[in-house]
């Protein structure tokens, strides 16, 4: 069974969770030391205050009076000089201290900060033990043997956990960057790759990291491709070159024939034959003129195309075959559309569009050929009031030799639109068919660039 | 014309001489570009029909030679193959023609025709062709009958000075296309007819003579 585990997807919203991730343990790690430090420190404190607090008073020995004589003796002392002791006798009477307390902190251990006035001391444990009748004992240690240790600490801290941080800012932002442009750079390779320009491939250094390795697999596929797209190309210029020939002897022969025949129904169906012979060169000539457009070979002669002059061009050509079959043929175009193109091309495109209407409509019909911008493309239509094409046949008719209506087909080899669309999309644009009620609307959209 | 016909295929050339022969040429065949080479060594022919594809020497390679050679005569290649690049490659190599299999006996023989008078007509000594009554200026884009200027189409006024150039000879509909629209053209209607129908009928105005000769299912001629 497949599990379905909802992660974040794009590299964006990885890196950034990443990060917040990141930063969450490492100031909890931070916080987290510096607190325990802090309260090792205490303990530590609380247990030397213990142990000399117990050393002095030793189970009470020679009174009050061996107190205090041990407590003066170990505010001499080297090793314990460095303690505070206050000791009072019987009713709270000081009878000795090396320093001074604003106030005396409750019994047991308490932490002491700046307000307990004692002079050089920033945070401190003070340990209060009652020896009975009032009297008692009380030892005062730093937790900060030095001024500002524990402000020192916190930089320390924050510089390097900081330091960790930067780094690995640093090293996420490296390592995105670098998957995000070894990314872009494939996908601009398969982009160029579906427009057409088989001989594309993604950049690569000659370095054994997975980008590389991932870069040379990829162009090797890409190899394979083309090797595979090449021989296809063979193959159907072999096979169209294949029967050409033999079909040039027989058309040769068929000629021959017709110069020494002599019965007119003879000539005829002579006659019947070359022509099909012909439409089968014709048929062989598309096929191999659509691979050649397809290849996309072509888009390395692309110039500026002033694509009014080619609708210009195309109705002044094609008006006068259209009155011939008693329809009108009227071209709009919106001056100044540029595109880089093959105007031969271009204008192959629009004449066999406009042919079409023209062969597949019946007389009366009214063909209107346009030219507009719109969307950031160039937008050619060609629109006809004739009977049209069902929504359900009109793939078909783009697809090769897909032709509609065989009986009611004027000529040409049905390979007319294919080529429409080869041609267009040579130039990034799309064709499509719809129904422009009553009949058929064909767009062609072409990228202005 | 003295052609001379360099083909392997054996029963298309047989086919072609037999043809060209009924033209009225006098036809030479070789199978292989070392033959050819040897042949122009020692005849001189009027024009060259090259097939591209060739054992031993290549068609291309043949023609580069002969080129070398400062053999001028019209060449024209053959091939099986129609794509653009291959085309203008024969082109640019210094082929006058490039025609792609099968080839129409009467269409090549139009265009050795075409072929040998584009080379005679290659150094015009004037900017306007005269045909009869007919005057086409190419540079001005203007033409007139019996001194009377007539208003064309471009493409009728294309169609008339191809039709001048070759006056006397066949312009095949396959060469008003490659001539007018590019050597890719390809139409799928009759094009030509219409455009030739509307020509017609304005260097008849006034009830002249029709100077256009229909060649059935081939093209056009102009009378000289």
């Amino acid at each position: 069974m497949k599990t379905k585990v909802i992660l974040p997807q794009s590299l964006r919203t990885l890196t950034l969770l990443f990060l917040l991730m990141f930063l969450a343990v490492i100031m909890a790690t931070g916080v987290t030391s510096y607190i325990a430090t802090h309260a090792t420190v205490a303990a530590l404190v609380d247990q030397r205050l213990a142990t000399i607090s117990d050393a002095l008073i030793s189970d009470g020995q020679g009174g009050l009076q061996g107190v205090t004589a041990r407590v003066v003796d170990a505010s001499n002392q080297r090793d314990t000089a460095d303690l505070g002791y206050i000791l009072r006798g019987p009713g709270g009477k000081l009878l000795f201290g090396n320093v001074r307390l604003m106030r005396t902190p409750p019994a047991g251990f308490s932490s002491l900060d700046r307000s307990a006035g004692i002079a050089g001391l920033t945070h401190g444990r003070a340990f209060v033990r009652e020896l009975g009748g009032g009297a008692s004992l009380t030892t005062i240690g730093e937790t900060e043997p030095i001024d500002n240790y524990n402000d020192a600490r916190l930089a320390i801290y924050l510089l390097g956990y900081g330091s960790i941080v930067l780094i690995v800012l640093g090293g996420v932002a490296a390592f995105s960057l670098t998957i995000g442009r070894r990314i872009s750079a494939l996908n601009t390779t398969a982009m160029a790759i579906i427009n057409g320009d088989l001989a594309r491939r993604v950049p690569e250094g000659g370095s054994r990291s997975e980008f590389d390795r991932q870069a040379r697999t990829f162009n090797s596929m890409l190899d394979r491709i083309t090797a595979l797209m090449e021989e296809i190309g063979n193959v159907t210029g072999d096979i169209a070159h294949d029967l050409r020939t033999p079909l040039a002897r027989l058309r040769g022969q068929l000629m021959a024939l017709q110069a020494t025949a002599i019965e007119p129904v003879t000539t005829r169906g002579i006659r019947d034959a070359i022509e099909q012979c012909d439409n089968i060169l014709a048929m062989f000539s598309a096929i191999l003129r659509i691979g050649e457009i397809e290849a996309g070979n072509r888009r390395a002669g692309f110039a500026l195309v002033a694509l009014a002059d080619v609708v210009a061009e195309v109705a002044d050509m094609l008006a006068p075959v259209a009155a011939d079959q008693g329809q009108t043929l009227v071209a709009q175009a919106e001056p100044g559309i540029e595109i880089a193109g093959d105007q031969a091309l271009l204008v192959q495109l629009i004449v066999n569009l406009v042919e079409n209407a023209i062969r597949h409509t019946p007389r009366g019909t009214a063909i209107y050929l346009s030219l507009r911008r719109g969307g950031g493309d160039a937008i050619i239509t060609v629109q006809d009031n004739g009977p049209g094409i069902a929504a359900d046949r009109r793939a078909l008719a783009l697809r090769r030799f897909g032709r509609i209506d065989k009986a009611r087909d004027g000529g040409g080899h049905g390979l007319g639109l294919p080529l429409a669309v080869a041609i267009s999309t040579l130039h990034h644009g799309s064709l499509s068919l719809s129904d422009a009620a009553p009949g058929l609307l064909v767009t062609v959209k072409l990228p202005l660039g | 014309m003295d052609v001379l016909l360099v083909e392997d295929d054996t029963l298309l050339s047989a086919q072609l001489a037999s043809s060209l022969d009924g033209f009225g040429h006098r036809v030479t065949v070789v199978g292989d570009g070392q033959a050819a080479l040897a042949t122009v060594a020692q005849t001189s022919f009027d024009a060259i029909v090259l097939d591209r594809m060739l054992p031993v020497v290549d068609g291309l390679s043949v023609l580069a030679r002969l080129r070398q050679q400062g053999i001028s005569c019209p060449i024209i290649l053959l091939t099986a193959l129609g794509r653009l690049a291959e085309k203008v490659e024969g082109l640019d190599g210094g082929a006058d023609e490039y025609l792609v299999k099968p080839v129409d006996p009467i269409e090549l023989n139009a265009r050795l025709s075409a072929a040998r008078r584009g080379r005679e007509w290659a150094a015009p000594q004037k900017d306007t062709i005269t045909v009869g009554d007919i005057v086409v200026s190419p540079a001005s884009h203007r033409a007139w009958r019996a001194g009377e200027a007539i208003d064309l189409s471009k493409v009728e006024f294309g169609i008339l000075t191809e039709l001048a150039r070759n006056a006397g000879a066949v312009v095949t509909r396959e060469m008003l296309y490659e001539r007018l629209w590019g050597p890719e053209f390809v139409p799928t209607t009759n094009l030509a007819e219409a455009h030739m129908r509307r020509l017609r009928q304005k260097l008849t105005a006034g009830g002249r003579n029709d100077p256009i000769l229909t060649v059935r299912g081939v093209g056009y001629k102009i009378k000289e």
